[in-house]
This record gives C-alpha cells, structure tokens and sequence, in this order.
C-alpha cells in the first residue's frame, strides 16, 4: 500500500478543489526539493500529494499596472533568467541565482521557497525588501497577506488547511531603484545562508537616499526589514560613513531581536560588513556578485 | 631516457567505458530474485551494556525472514588486526552511537526496518567520554578492552621517535616556536555509501559481492566468524565507488552480516547504507591535539622538533595503531634536525571510531609541523620556501628515523618547481604589503615526505597473475582493490610493456578471492608499487616463456631476439605473428599462465627504541596555496594551486594528475570545513546538506606536475602518489591565510568564525537528527 | 498508478506505487541503474536527470510528476551508433573517470549544460556542475572533457 497518492491539478480551481477534499489531507507539490527531504525523516504529514506544476497560471511573471506578480510554481531558474525580474527587481533575481545548484534551481520554486518558511530562505530578505503580498486561494475566495504577516516564524507560516499560494505581487519599485544581494555560504554553491542581506534604494535629485529597504536573511528568526535603519538612511547623502553606522546599527538592531546566541560573535561582524557592502553596491555602484 | 610505448603516455582507463554509460554494476545495483534486504539496528547511546537482546518479536514482523546477532558469529564476531576489539554486531557493550546491535533481513527495505524497531533491546548507559585528554584519568570509565600489562584501558598504544635530546638543543636555539594544533574528525564522504550483497551458494557457502578495500581480508573476517573452509568464502569486488581508506573494517562488518544472514535464509541477501546510515555509523579520520616545538640558529638551520600529541581513535582501535604509527614517523616533517623527539599517544573515547583515510595520521600530523615550520620561518625572518629548502631532505641525509636516503629523493626538486610556477617571490612580496580593508591575498607553502605502502607496519608483498587465453586474449588478476585510483590500468600498461603487445589484448578481472591471490589491502599508496611489481614479475615470466618459443621458431638465441610492433624477429628471418609464436609455446609444452610476486625490500623499526627504516622509500612533494580572505566575514577562496609531485616515474599520467587534483579537492574541505562534529557521541552533521564537501566551484584550477626521479625498486621506477597529494593540503593553505590575514588559524578547520574571530564558536548540540535518522532512512 | 513518460526518446508505461520518486521508478522498477543513489536530499547530484531539457534531482522527483513529460538518463546518452558519444568519449580520454560513481550525474548536468549554453567558459561549466557531488577527481579533468566537447561541437556546427 502507497503511504500516500498522487494528484495532478491541470488548473488553479482544480488544485484547490483537490487540496480541499475531504478526508484526504492533501498539499501542494512544487519542486519537491523541501517535501521529499523533509519525508526522510519526518512522520507523514498528508494523504496525498497535488502536483501545481503543470498550472500555466502558476509559471506566469508579469507586471501589470506597476504591479509585478510572480506565480508560485515559478522555479529559482525561471525567475533569475526572467527579463522582467532582471530589470525590476535584479536582486530577486540574484537570490535565486544564489539557491542550491542548477538542479535544485530547476526544480524548486519560489511558492514552496516561502511555504517553508526557512530562516535561511534564500529568496525571503528580497522579498520582503519588496513587501510582496501572498495571495492564497481556498474555497472560500482569495486572500493576500504581507509576506511579513503571512512568514510568522522559522518554519512557520499563516497559511491556512487547504489554501494554495497562487502568486506573489508587488509594487514596482520607484523608477532608477537600485537593489543588491549578498549571500555568506560555508562554501561557494549548494551552501545554506549563513547570512545574508538584501537592500534596494533610490537617492533624490539632491543625492539624498529617499528611499531605502534593507532587510538580512538568516539573522533573526523571522525574516523583517530592518526599518530603524532604513530611517536612519533616509534623506541622508550615502557616504561610506553613513554606511558604516547603518552597518553598525544593523547589528544593534539584530541582536536587539534574537538576544546574544552562540552565532552573534560571529554574526555581528559579518552582519556590518555585509550592510556596508550592500548599500555601497545600490548607491555608490561597486560591483558585488550578481 | 626508456622509450615506452604505454608507461608514461596517455591511455584510457580499463573501466571508464561502463562507467561514463552507466552500466558499470555496483553493489547496489545488484538485483537478483528472490534477494532479501538487510539492515542493522544500531546504538543509540555512546555506551551502554547490552542488558537484553530479544530479537523473536522481530520475526513477528511481516516480510521479516531472519535476525540474527553476535551469537550467530563465532566468538561473537570478534575481528580487528592488530587490535581484535571489534565484532560482527556488538557483544554485550555498544561503545558508539550507530554501532550494529543486530541485523535483520526482510522482503522488503521497509520490512527490514520494521524488523529494526521490533527488536527488544534494552540498553544499560555507562558514562562515556567524550574528551581525549580525559581518557586516560585514573577514574575514566573503561571503553577500550581490559589490558593485562596494567595500561589504562583507554590506551591504545605510544609511538615514538628518538633521535638525540631535543630539549638539550631547544634551549640553545636562537628561535622556538611552541604552538597547539588541532584537528578535527573527516568523513571519507565517499559518493557510494557501503554496500555487501552475498548469495548463498550450493555446496553451503556463500558468494559475496563486497564493496571494500581487500576482498582477501573480507573473505578472512567470513571464513572466521562463520567457519567456513577458504573455498567455501568467495569474495568479489565489484565496482567501488569511492574509498579514501573508508571501506575497511565497517564493510567487513556489512559483508559477514550479510555473509551470516545468507547462510541462514538460503537467499542472496543485499545491504546498502543510506547517507545518514553511513555517516552515522562510519570510522572517520581521527582527531589530534598537538604540541609542537620547533626550534633553529639565527643562520635559519632547523635544529630540533619535539612532536608531542594526542590520537582519538574514538570507540575502536581498527587501523588506529597503524595510522599513529605512520604519524609519528613523519611528525617532524621532512627535515633535517641534530635532536628530535616524537611522542604521540592514542587514546580510546565514545566519539564514533578512526580508521584508515588517506594519508593515514599524516594530514593530522603535517597541520602542525608544518605551521609550526611557518612561524618559525616567519619568527626569524625568513622566506618560509628558502627556510624549507635549507633544511630538507635531499640526497645522502639521513633521517631523524636513523635512515639514510641513498635514492629518489626529490624534495629540492619539487619546492623549486612550485616556486617557479606559482610565481612566488613576486607574490609572497606584493602579499606582504596590502592595504585593502576587505580583502587581502595570501601565499602559501609546505614541503612533504611521505612513506611509501606499508613500512614497517606489516608483511609488504603481492602476487599477479598474467594468463593467455586460447583466442589469444591476455587476462590479470590482482588481488588489489581499484576504488577509484586507476591501478587495474596501471597493470594493464605494465603488462602490454612487458610483453609488448597491444594494450587491447589485455584486461583484468575484478578482483576475486578466487581468482586471484592475496596482495594485501589497497591502503598505503601501494598499488603501483607492489601490484605493479607483481604484475611486472609476472609478465617477464610469460615473456620469458614466448621468448624460448620465438628463438626456437627462429632458430635463434634469446639475446638475438628484436621486436617490430608485437611480432618477433630473428638476425635473418622475416617477422613472425605474436599469435604464432603463442601458438609455439603452446605446442612446446610451455605454460601460457603466470604468477609473479614482489616483496618489498627489508625493513625494521623497534617500537620502543623509536629508531629504524621505517619506509624502504618515500614520495616527496611541495605544494603552494593561493588564497583571498574576506577579512570582514572570514570566507576564504583558493585562487590558485600549485603542487610538484615526485613519484618515481610517472606510469599513467591522467591517473596521476587525478590523485593530485583529487588529493588537493579533499584537502581542501579538510583545510575550510569539513568538521565530523560529535555533540556527546552524537554526529550532528548526517547528510551532505550539513556535511559540506567542495564543490566544483570551491575548487580552483590546479598547477600539478611531477619530479620524476627513478625509484630502483619500483616498476620502471615509479614511487607512488594516490595519498600524498592530500597531505600537506590543509597546512598550505593555513600558511597562506596566515599571510593574507596576519593571524593563525590552529585548528581546523579554517571556518568563518575561526579566520573572522580567531576563535571556535560552538553550537549547543542535538541527538535529535541521529536518532531520528536510525530509526527512518 | 499507471505513470506514462517518455524515457529515453521510447514511450514507456509502467504500473508503480505512488509514493516512490522518480529515482526509484528508474532504478528499481525500471533496472535502469545507471542514476545513482548517494544522498536522496537532493546534494550530490549522483541520481541527476534530464527532465524536459532541464537537469534535476530524480530523488526529488515525484515519479508520478513525470507523467506525460519527457526523461533522459545516462542509458539514453550515447552516439547513433550505440557507442558512447563526444562528451562520454571526453570523459574517458581526459582521466575524468575514477571510482565513476558520480559520473552518470556529471554527464547528465555537462549535457544538459550544453543543452543551454553551447560555448561555456571553464567557470560556466563549474557553476553548472555545483550540484554535483565528486570526492575523487577535484573536477578538474571533468572540466576539461566538457570544455573539449563543447569545443568540437562547436567546430561540426561550424
């Protein structure tokens, strides 16, 4: 006897009816990169697995009325050689760039990167850098949460039994917007985060930064945007001084939501360095990987 | 300089072709009807009495066939050499989380799992240790077995080198260094976990397909255990995906269970590991904590080395007496020095248990001997390639040991052709004066000596077989494993050269108990050597044989003989066929099948007086590591590596090159974060998500080359290679981010927290994943 | 369940439980062993697949996922006339070959990098061999096969 079924949903409706029957606890399948590691070593979770992979609508990356809209099935590859995302959001794109390798980009998406909810999670510090919103469809309609609300831990999410994540969207960020990605791996591929940092930003015609996100992968347990820091930056000159303090404060800031642990000696350093780098890439253009 | 038409020349591998298709058989491809799965249920505890072992409720079990434990072994299972401490599943004590308990054979992997968990076992906790430097205490709980000579129990034996009175010339140095090292336990990390698969056979034996360094050892723990007669065990080696020194004694373990449960059931029987299974319940690497005391005059003359340390060989001795051995015989470095005292004591613990990997105690030792050689350089002044140039062995020394070298030594040879093709001088100098806050380079260099096969540490010696077939086919056999190395083709070119014919005509078989004859294990770096000898030998019989036939057919002498391609040809007579002159021998009478062996030369060491010959040669090598540090997150790429290599004589070149980037790749991670963390016995990295290996991006271009000196005992004076290429990797690259970063790392590995911080951050432990991982994948 | 796929450019239809991966439908109801099993966390690459022109982890491959979809594996790589093709021949005369274990992987991840990225620089061609696992050759004679084959496909397309 199988230890659980298979499903394949051709549509998003079908998806949700199959997520939703009664009696068969089922989930969603993207990539499977988390699923099918986690299913080693953990007690069975579900009845029956529902493939979204095959949903056109999932795969789908546009923008439409200066909102950009990402589907859940879409995969780290499809996202980082996507012209769109490329141009919008280029440190998105990184990240992805960032995951695993190529086979594990190949298969894993950006819906099942978020439903997993690590606090290593590649993708996260971008996203919330963007303040994308989840859109989740159940029987009972959509709804949509911040992704700040909708990742409530490590591992831990809001989604609801039987909700799918059909996309993410967000705003397009302000015109001239530079972002950057930067990741610290135990080695140079295939390397859970060990730190990381997103930012974006734009400086005024004075050459004040009038808009800034800065938000670190694996450094608190929920990943967040560091907003005391961003006000710090904003409507000052970017000089390598203010990075320094921004740096600084970024440490602060994070020991002030996790507390000393047997990482932060380590984490506190490194957190500096790489906020200095990041808003150097955005806003005096030096050159970072990817 | 020999013309040869295959030694030194580029050839395909005998076994790559099945390998790039995919078809190449390993262990765990074998599927034959009717097959059982085995799995063990394994300790849970670090060390604990077996206080009941109730395995009935497990043949309760659907699709359970058998189960069996220690007491189905003769004498419990107990094997091991030189230390007889271990069994085929554990006998009244577990002394390592992962250790088998018992094995249990069933229709299905899922059923045999089951089996596992039906199991009554009930485990009694003995305090453990986890600390070597504890071990021995007076009050320490007893892990090793009890001793009749009065040693504590947790000793497992003293290796020393006595040349002179270091304390005496260390106190009239002009420069000392006194520096701690350590190192950490490695995985082997082998791609293809282990694997045994044994078929019962008609007559009552059993036929097993084994994954391991020696099929001949493993046929022995079976014979033994099961009391079997010789030909009633017949042990093959199938493909072996990776070795390094990983697939002794645990896969011995695998083959008599499996051996054991075959016997029992009349069914062919397979186990293969998972990747948790075989983390878990692998030997590793052993860990050492070092003291190591260098000393040398103004003038940079070395002058004396005090080599104190600490060997943990965790829950089991297996090849720890071996490799300690071969450790304290090269702790020193490859130097000359007036004084020179090695102490290395290794000790029994709960962490898992050491055995063999390549380099055999010597990566252990070269982290620190050869950066504390580095400080010393760098205390006094000098350029750390010049001070090791100074000071090497070179031809006529005489080593610390008492051993003079009288041939093949290519050390000079070796540090000069890195300084050159590393561009040293100009980067050492721009190295040392660098202002970018972020990012600072660094060079960095080691010199290495390294024993060749076994020392004298055993009987040194292996046999070959040479047969042609009636289709005039040419077949070998050896008794030496290829994991990977290439050695199968390496006797494939000895013998073509021999014999001088086409390589085409010759393969070889799998290595098999039945076929072949006894060589020893694949360890030590000694297939070329040894096997290749053997085959050399037994080629010059056959060609001695096909000599007498080609002069009788050409009514000439022997010496008169000349070859044109493979035919022969006489002072007067047109060219005559190989195959005729095959066909010559055959009708004179002459045997067409040979054997040749080769015993290493002579040698000696008296393990109490610390003196002797303890290798009858030595591989020599230098390597230069170029590295970036990120001075501000601690991440550390190699950018470029050098590495000269003198092995003798060069036999298979793409060979040789592999175990050069190959030994440099494995030291790589061993230098930057390979880290076999045990949090009270337990492993905590268990996958190769946490278990981080290089990648081919981590891994940068690298310089190899070889100083081809002529070793007189070897096959067409070849030394060898496989294990010395990754040696000195990890203290090379130390030296380099010592440069880059003005500070020591002193412990491995060289992780972001050691080269940000200068300090080990250490993470709060969890058996949760173990457990977890014994009772599910 | 009844799975359907292309395998190896063949339609194949075979009656397997639902619950394995696609490794397990190759290897153990197909006894197409050539896909390794090493890892099965998706980490060394040992078990990789082409799946619809894209290189994946088929221990990460839900054997149901492959319905209707195209595979290739090490089986379905070879010249027209049976024999191993440029890159397997690559393999073998630049010493890319020790214990071979990862190999099957390693030639799936170079083809299907040529598949993307017909003239890749040597750094190119690492990135795309990240995620596969070698202990033994350091990558290097790896490398350079790919490169090698790249090249003269190169040059018979030119």
């Amino acid at each position: 006897m199988p230890k659980y079924s298979f499903a394949t949903a051709a549509t998003v409706d079908e998806a949700v009816r199959l997520l939703n029957e009664p009696e068969v606890r089922s989930i969603p399948l993207g990539g499977g990169t988390d699923i099918f590691v986690a299913l080693r070593v953990n007690p069975l979770w579900f009845d029956r697995l529902v493939d979204i992979t095959h949903v056109p609508e999932l795969h789908h990356i546009g923008v439409a009325d200066g909102v950009v809209s990402i589907g859940a099935a879409v995969t780290f590859t499809q996202a980082l050689e996507s012209e769109l995302l490329q141009g919008v959001a280029p440190f998105l794109a990184c990240a992805c760039e960032n995951v695993g390798g190529p086979a594990i980009r190949n298969s894993g998406t950006l819906g099942g990167n978020v439903a997993n909810a690590a606090a290593c999670a590649d993708s996260l510090p971008a996203l919330v850098c963007l303040d994308a919103v989840v859109h989740l469809l159940s029987p009972a309609g959509e709804r949509a949460l911040p992704i700040s609300e909708f990742v409530s831990g490590p591992h831990q999410t809001n989604i609801q039994p039987g909700e799918l994540i059909t996309h993410f969207s967000f705003a397009q960020p302000p015109a001239g917007a530079r972002s950057a990605f930067i990741k610290i791996g135990r080695r140079r591929a295939q390397s859970i985060s060990r730190l990381s940092i997103a930012a974006i930003g734009t400086t005024n015609a004075g050459g004040a930064i009038d808009y800034i996100r800065i938000t670190p992968g694996a450094a608190t347990p929920k990943t967040i945007r560091f907003t005391p820091v961003e006000d710090m930056l904003k409507g000052q000159p970017p000089t390598r001084e203010l990075f320094v303090r921004a740096g600084e404060a970024m440490s602060a800031e994070m020991i002030s939501v996790t507390g000393r642990r047997w990482s932060t000696p380590y984490k506190e350093i490194a957190l500096k360095a790489i906020t200095e780098r990041v808003l150097a890439a955005i806003f005096l253009q030096e050159a970072q990987p990817c | 300089m020999t013309d040869y038409r295959y030694i030194g020349k580029p050839i395909d591998r005998v076994d790559a072709l099945e390998k790039v298709r995919g078809t190449a058989r390993f262990v765990g491809d074998y599927h034959l009807p009717g097959m059982l799965y085995a799995r063990c249920l394994r300790s849970e505890l670090p060390h604990a009495r077996i206080v009941k072992l109730d395995v009935t409720p497990a043949l309760q079990v659907p699709g359970v066939v058998a189960v069996i434990t220690s007491d189905d072994f003769i004498d419990h299972g107990r094997f091991g050499f030189p230390i007889s401490d271990l069994f085929m599943l554990a006998y009244e004590k577990v002394r390592y989380v992962g250790e088998g308990i018992a094995c249990v054979a069933a229709e299905t992997p899922e059923a045999a799992l089951a089996g596992t968990k039906a199991i009554l076992c009930e485990l009694e906790e003995l305090p453990a240790i986890f600390d070597m430097e504890h071990a021995l205490d007076p009050n320490a709980p007893q892990i090793g077995p009890a001793r009749e000579d009065g040693k504590h129990p947790n000793f497992l034996g003293h290796f020393p080198v006595y040349d002179g009175d270091p304390e005496a010339v260390l106190v009239d140095c002009d420069a000392v260094i006194d520096q701690n090292y350590e190192t950490v336990m490695q995985e082997h990390a082998y791609i293809e976990t282990e694997g045994s698969l044994a078929i019962p056979t008609v007559e009552g034996g059993v036929l097993a397909y084994v994954s391991c360094q020696s099929p001949f050892i493993a046929r022995g723990h079976i014979m033994r255990t099961l009391g079997l007669g010789e030909t009633a065990a017949r042990v093959i080696n199938p493909p072996v995906g990776g070795s390094f020194g990983g697939k002794d004694d645990l896969n011995y373990m695998t083959a008599g269970q499996v051996a054991c449960l075959a016997l029992k059931t009349k069914r062919p029987v397979r186990m293969t590991f998972s990747r948790e299974e075989s983390m878990i319940a692998s030997y590793k690497r052993g860990a050492m904590r070092m003291r190591v005391r260098v000393g040398a005059d103004k003038a940079g003359k070395l002058r004396a080395c005090h080599f104190k340390a600490t060997y943990d060989s965790g829950a089991y001795s297996s090849q720890s007496p071996f490799t300690s051995w071969r450790a304290s015989i090269h702790a020193m470095g490859p130097y000359r020095y007036d004084a020179c005292t090695v102490d290395l004591t290794t000790v029994y613990t709960n962490n898992g248990f050491a055995g063999a990997f390549r380099g055999f105690g010597n990566p252990e030792v070269y982290a620190g001997i050869e950066q504390a050689i580095d400080e010393l350089a760098e205390k006094l002044g000098i350029d750390p390639l010049d001070f090791r140039l100074q000071n090497c062995l070179r031809l006529g020394d005489t080593t610390p040991h008492g051993q003079t070298l009288t041939e093949s030594v290519g050390l000079s040879d070796c540090l000069l052709a890195v300084r050159k093709a590393s561009d040293w001088e100009r980067k050492r100098a721009a190295y040392a004066h660098q202002s970018d806050p972020d990012r600072r380079r660094g060079i960095g260099v080691t010199a290495l000596f390294h024993g060749t096969s076994l020392g004298a540490e055993g009987t040194d010696e292996a046999t070959g077989t040479i047969e042609i077939h009636q289709d005039n086919r040419v077949t070998l056999t050896s008794g030496l494993t290829d994991y990977g190395p290439g050695s199968r083709t390496v006797y494939c070119m000895i013998a073509a050269e021999m014999l001088g014919v086409d390589i085409q005509r010759i393969n070889i078989h799998l290595p098999d108990t039945n076929l072949a004859k006894d060589s020893g294990p694949t360890v030590a770096s000694r297939s070329t050597m040894l096997g290749g000898n053997a085959t050399r030998i037994a080629a010059l019989n056959l060609r001695q044989n096909l000599d007498y036939a080609a002069a009788d057919l050409l009514g000439c002498e022997v010496f008169q003989l000349q070859r044109a391609g493979e035919s022969y040809l006489g002072p007067s007579e047109e060219p005559v066929p190989w195959e005729v002159v095959v066909e010559h021998a055959r009708r004179m009478g002459l045997v067409l099948s040979t054997f040749g062996r080769w015993s290493a030369p002579k040698i000696h060491w008296d393990e109490e007086a610390g003196r002797g010959v303890p290798y009858f040669a030595y591989h020599f090598g230098a390597q230069i590591a170029e590295v970036e540090v990120d001075l501000r997150t601690g991440l550390t790429d190699v950018l470029n590596y050098y590495a000269a290599h003198d092995a003798g004589k060069v036999i298979f070149p793409q060979g040789a090159y592999g175990q050069i980037y190959g030994g440099v790749a494995q030291g790589l991670g061993y230098a930057l974060y390979e880290d076999v963390d045990y949090m009270d016995g337990y492993l905590q990295s268990i996958n190769f998500d946490t278990y981080l290996i290089p990648t081919s991006v981590d891994v940068p271009e690298i310089n190899g080359s070889f100083v081809e000196t002529h070793y007189s005992q070897g096959p067409f004076g070849a030394k060898n290679i496989a294990e010395p290429a990754m040696v000195p990797v990890a203290p090379t690259i130390l030296n380099a981010i010592a440069q880059a970063t003005g500070r020591r790392v002193r412990k491995l590995p060289a992780n972001l927290e050691r080269v940000l911080l200068g300090e080990t951050l250490h993470k709060k432990g969890s058996p949760v994943s173990c457990k977890v991982a014994l009772k599910s994948v | 369940m009844l799975i359907q796929f292309t395998l190896n450019n063949q339609p194949v239809a075979v009656e397997a439980p639902s619950d394995i991966t696609l490794l397990a439908l190759l290897r153990d109801h197909l006894r197409l062993t050539g896909s390794k099993e090493a890892c099965e966390v998706g980490e060394c690459g040992a078990c990789s697949v082409i799946l619809d022109g894209e290189l994946v982890n088929s221990c990460l491959v839900a054997a149901p996922q492959v319905s209707g979809r195209s595979v290739i594996t090490i089986e379905g790589v070879r010249a027209p006339d049976g024999g191993p093709n440029d890159m397997q021949q690559n393999f073998i005369s630049y010493g890319a070959v020790q214990c071979g274990f990862c190999i099957p992987g390693m030639i799936m991840a170079g083809e299907a990098l040529l598949l993307k990225n017909p003239q890749p620089t040597r750094q190119q061609i690492r990135v795309a061999l990240a995620g596969n696992l070698c202990r033994c050759t350091g990558y290097q004679q790896i490398v350079d096969a790919i490169e090698a084959t790249a090249k003269s496909r190169a040059r018979q397309r030119a």
